[in-house]
């Protein structure tokens, strides 16, 4: 039997890595072994190579330790610069803060270009085509994970997790991220391509300070015949929307993101969600299955929808999230669903809010569909192109540690780390709650190849029906029908649209 | 009679200046307004002014690189094209030779072309000839327009230089091309100086070609702008700020070269 | 001796060694591309999806363009109509300024260049400009049109689909009014002075002199206004996509903004290509008809003098 020297050592400096992250003292032999069988491998065969090998090791040595560093790992790319691209958010300028740490640890120097959402991954799409290699990672929403995936454009990280030069032990993504999160925003077909930079949802927001006013209480009680309080339904949804309406003050019960733009999509499926629909009948967004797009209960959520528009500003069908948050910040709207990495900008922050400290916030109202949430992750992941791939992973890997997490996410970033969430710092910022239990219940969507192409469909049939060129059932009928041919014999029509 | 008509003529043409100046003013006033009066309910006429947009964007944002990057693309581009554009320009004006006036229209074509047809095959072949990213890959760019400007507005100011002029000079013992560079060069400078003018500020505009094909480190201001569009609200006085900057420029040449503006906004079929 | 004689080899050369390089640097960078382009047309080529890696698909792209795509025929008319009325309502109104600065205004340098601020702007920041002044809840224009009267506060104009193409029209009139008045003022300051004293001789009113002399004369000039004007709203992109994306629905997706989203957003360059063919085809007409229009006789004749 030959012995692979440099086989060895790696091997058993992972078990023993992996040993130390048990607990302090408590590992004997057996237990590390166990832990072996847990870390990844390509195949069994491989995993029982490594198991039979450290036994022998940790028989023959009694157990040496090598600690983990990071200033050790990223010794061979010193001097190297790694460069990568994303939307030009908080948690990306908090990168930006936080990044002079890294550097001067590891003498990686790491570049940020930030750019507005749509350039950010324009850019990113002819980059990765003219496989140019510009980026060493970059930051992408997940929906475009698929087309990724599948053109052999990004990396998968089995390779860099699998490498004990690199891997720092510490890091354990399978108990350090809420694993539906991770599963959804960077996993594809069941292989790993990144980790959530940014886990977002979208939730209720509401003027708490309003709701707590015992005249508007009263006033609402002698209208409606029950106690305003948080909608949970649809209808209560209504009539608290009707209830704050009044034009005459500048003052609405909701907005409506309505512009033509992802963000009618993003909020449109909220409602379809929690009406009991869906876009496609699937377990999980890298799958294909048939279009249900156009099901009665997506037509109806459709509706109610656009029912909201009477209690929403004049000027609603040209808002996108930027507008709708300004209004909030302004405090011109009642309640409304809105993204958890803007909820800091209105509610926190009292320099560029009126209404900070005045919020309340709280799950999505329910209807067929139950409690729901949607994810919308942006992802770290590495192009196949990339000539400083290691060092990527390192970064990566550094800005993963909980440390980092908190900070971003203390600066309006949305992390996927449920340790940071029990942070009390964290604890005590209003929006904690309803984003947990968002992310709790958060559905998937489709991260295919042609998923970005379905949301461009269904943004333009849902603006048609809210600008009063179609009917809600002639909308959807005509998104389910062309989703349905451009995803080809895995999608056919669950509901056939009239003729 | 005639002078009751030219009062009213006068009232009518400082209304509809008044009208077209209002949305200029107003970007003009709103980079001096705090966030509140930006977006107050009311229209906000009188305020006292903040002076922390221009800063807040220049400096901490670190978009004063981006002034520097506009100029020397609109720079460069600009010198490019009037050095191979002019010599061309002579060829068309004096020279009689089959296809020219095909050539000639093909000039016209190359600056109608719609930017966003040509842009993606451009990136490709700029990213195998390895320049995108780098400022010439804009320069090349902002050619394609600015050549066949130049072609243009010169043929027409060098067919403006009578022909007895070159041939005085032959007989003086000048070459054809020592004619060109000595004397026609010289007398047209006027019509050149405004054709560069031209050029620059058509360039200085430019957005799709120079979002496409520039590095983060290369943005032109245009590019810029859209940046301060952030799903934490527009920063209305930065994006005024930024607007106001990359405007002014491009006012102070419009004053200078306002007497040859006509020629050149008709392709030279018009004379100021 | 011998300088000259090198001379008289250059001058032999010298008008395609002059010519060569403007003709070779716009081979390279425009028409190189343009020729991927078409040849893109013919492909299935697509960015997003696998296995479509641009092989050769025939006339499939021109198919579905003719048969299938009801999107694009109604961006296509869309497009027809937006340039219509806007070469229409800038020609009208640019032309009436003109004429009132012709007859009742001498010193008119100072309103020219004032006049010429719009156009001039960078697009990008005029569709900014014009976000801003049009908000809803805060723009200034929306106010004092609802102040006056004009909209009601229930409406805002870019939101409302019944006025949003009219608004972009609005802008597009304002942005190039200037454009027509600058060219018209320059034709009519060009025109020569002996058919208007023969017409008073023979005592023609100011309205029939305006019709059988100014009219005719400037007709070449009004042809040029008109097709260059076209030409450019045929292209029209960076306002409109700033300022609605082509919403709501489909009210303003222009031809341009169509070949955007399926080149930029769906990254079918294929399809993309044949889109971005059919706006050159149009734009390339244009010009031809443009060329014959206006240069075909000049070039013939002496130019005209100012």
């Amino acid at each position: 039997m030959r012995i692979d020297e440099k086989r060895l050592n790696k091997t058993s400096s992972a078990a023993v890595l992996s040993a130390g992250n048990g607990g302090p003292g408590s590992n004997t032999t057996q237990e590390v072994v166990m832990k072996i069988k847990f870390l990844p491998c390509r195949s069994l065969y491989n995993g029982m190579a490594r198991a039979v090998t450290v036994m022998l090791i940790l028989a023959i040595t009694g157990g040496p330790v090598f600690a983990w560093t990071l200033e050790e790992a990223a010794q061979p790319y010193k001097g190297v610069t790694i460069r990568t691209i994303g939307e030009a958010l908080p948690p990306l300028e908090a990168m930006e803060e936080l990044k002079a740490s890294f550097e001067q640890r590891t003498g990686i120097k790491v570049v940020i270009e930030m750019y507005e959402h749509s350039e950010a991954v324009n850019k990113v799409m002819l980059d990765l085509n003219s496989k140019r290699g510009r980026y060493d990672f970059i930051l992408q929403p997940h929906r475009e994970l698929g087309r990724f995936v599948a053109n052999g454009h990004v990396e998968a990280l089995e390779k860099y997790l699998n490498d004990p030069a690199l891997r720092d032990p510490s890091f354990q993504p399978e108990n350090q991220l809420y694993q539906g999160l991770w599963k959804e925003i960077s996993w594809y077909e069941g292989k790993v391509y990144g980790f959530p930079f940014t886990a977002l949802t979208m939730y209720m927001w509401y003027r708490d300070d309003l709701l707590n006013d015992p005249e508007e209480q009263a006033g609402f009680k002698a209208k409606y015949g029950y106690e305003l309080k948080p909608a949970t339904t649809w209808q209560e949804y209504t009539d608290i929307a009707e209830w704050f309406t009044r034009p005459d003050e500048g003052f609405y019960g909701t907005a409506i993101q309505g512009k033509r733009h992802e963000a009618l999509w993003y909020e449109w499926l909220n409602f379809l969600y929690s009406f009991g629909g869906d876009m496609l009948q699937v377990e999980s967004g890298s799958e294909c299955g048939p279009v249900i797009v156009n099901s009665p209960e997506a037509i109806a959520s459709l509706e109610y929808y656009k029912s909201l528009m009477v209690y929403s500003p004049p000027d609603t069908l040209n808002y996108f999230w930027d507008d709708v948050m300004a209004l909030m910040q302004q405090g011109k709207v009642y309640q409304l669903i809105m993204w958890n990495d803007a909820t800091y900008a209105v509610a926190e922050d009292a320099e560029a809010s009126t209404v900070a400290g005045k919020m309340g916030f709280d799950l999505v109202p329910q209807g067929e569909g139950g409690k729901i949430g949607q994810v919308e992750g942006w992802t770290y992941l590495i192009p196949s192109y990339s000539k400083n791939k290691e060092a990527a992973y390192l970064f990566i890997q550094w800005m993963m540690e909980a440390q980092q997490q908190l900070d971003q996410h203390l600066n309006g970033g949305a992390t996927a780390r449920p340790d940071v969430y029990a942070h009390p710092d964290v604890q005590k910022i209003s929006y904690s709650k309803a984003s947990m239990d968002t992310n709790a219940v958060a559905l998937p969507k489709p991260t295919i190849p042609e998923s970005p192409q379905i949301t461009d469909i269904l943004v333009r049939e849902i603006s048609s029906y809210l600008s009063d060129q179609k009917n809600a059932k002639e909308a959807l009928d005509t998104a389910a029908a062309e989703i349905s041919n451009l995803l080809g014999d895995c999608a056919p029509m669950k509901y056939p649209a009239a003729q | 009679m005639a002078r009751a008509w030219r009062t009213a003529a006068l009232a009518a043409v400082i209304a509809v200046l008044l009208l077209l100046l209002l949305p200029y003013l107003w970007i003009f006033l709103t980079s001096f307004k705090t966030r509140l009066d930006a977006l107050a309910d009311v229209p906000v006429w009188v305020f006292t002014p903040t002076y922390d947009h221009y800063p807040e964007v220049f400096i901490n944002k670190g978009y004063l690189p981006l002034v520097w990057n506009s100029i020397i693309v609109a720079v460069l581009s600009t010198a490019l094209s009037l050095v191979v554009g002019a010599p061309a320009a002579y060829v068309f004006a004096r020279f009689d030779f089959t296809g020219r006036e095909d050539l000639f229209f093909f000039f016209l074509t190359t600056r109608m072309a719609p930017p966003i047809s040509v842009v993606v095959p451009m990136f490709l072949l700029f990213t195998t000839l390895g320049i995108t990213d780098k400022p010439i890959a804009v320069i090349l760019a902002h050619t394609t327009f600015n050549l066949s400007l130049v072609v243009w507005m010169m043929r027409g100011f060098f067919n403006d230089i009578p022909r007895e002029i070159d041939e005085a000079a032959m007989m003086d013992g000048h070459s054809q091309l020592g004619t060109f560079l000595k004397i026609l060069i010289p007398l047209a400078a006027p019509g050149l100086a405004a054709t560069a003018v031209l050029c620059f500020i058509l360039s200085w505009n430019e957005f799709l070609y120079a979002f496409i094909l520039v590095a983060f480190e290369g943005r032109t201001l245009t590019v810029g702008i859209p940046g301060l569009i952030t799903p934490h609200g527009t920063l209305w006085g930065q994006v005024a700020a930024v607007a106001v900057v990359a405007t002014l420029p491009i006012l102070v040449f419009t004053f200078i070269v306002q007497r040859h503006l006509v020629r050149g906004l008709t392709f030279g079929a018009v004379k100021g | 001796m011998i300088k000259r004689r090198m001379g008289a080899v250059l001058d032999r050369g010298l008008a395609p060694l002059l010519l060569i390089p403007s003709v070779l640097l716009l081979l390279l960078i425009l028409v190189g591309p343009f020729l991927y382009m078409v040849w893109t047309a013919f492909t299935d080529l697509h960015y997003a999806l696998p296995g479509r890696a641009g092989s050769f698909v025939g006339f499939d792209n021109f198919r579905r363009l003719m048969r299938e795509d009801q999107i694009f025929w109604h961006s296509f008319l869309l497009t027809l109509r937006f340039v219509f009325w806007v070469v229409v309502v800038e020609f009208t109104a640019g032309f009436s300024l003109a004429l009132l600065l012709f007859h009742f205004i001498q010193r008119r340098r100072l309103f020219l260049t004032l006049l010429l601020v719009p156009m001039m702007l960078a697009p990008v920041a005029v569709g900014l400009i014009w976000k801003l002044l049009l908000q809803g809840d805060f723009g200034m224009v929306t106010y004092y049109l609802r102040w006056i009267g004009i909209i009601d506060t229930r409406t805002a104009l870019l939101s409302d689909p019944a006025l949003v193409l009219l608004t972009i029209i609005f802008i597009d009139v304002w942005q190039w009014t200037p454009f027509v008045t600058l060219i018209m003022l320059a034709g009519l300051l060009s025109l020569p002075r002996e058919p208007y004293e023969a017409a008073i001789m023979d005592g023609a009113r100011p309205l029939q002199i305006f019709r059988d002399v100014t009219l005719p004369l400037l007709r070449p000039i009004i042809a040029l206004v008109l097709l260059l004007r076209g030409i450019d709203a045929f292209k029209e992109f960076d306002k409109v996509f700033i300022l609605t994306g082509g919403g709501p629905g489909t009210a303003t997706e222009l031809l341009s903004v169509y070949t955007y989203r399926v080149n930029f957003k769906d990254w079918d360059l294929g399809y993309g290509a044949v889109c971005a063919f059919m706006v050159y085809l149009v734009v390339l007409i244009l010009c031809a008809v443009f060329y014959k229009a206006v240069f075909w006789h000049e070039s013939r004749a002496p130019a005209r003098k100012a």
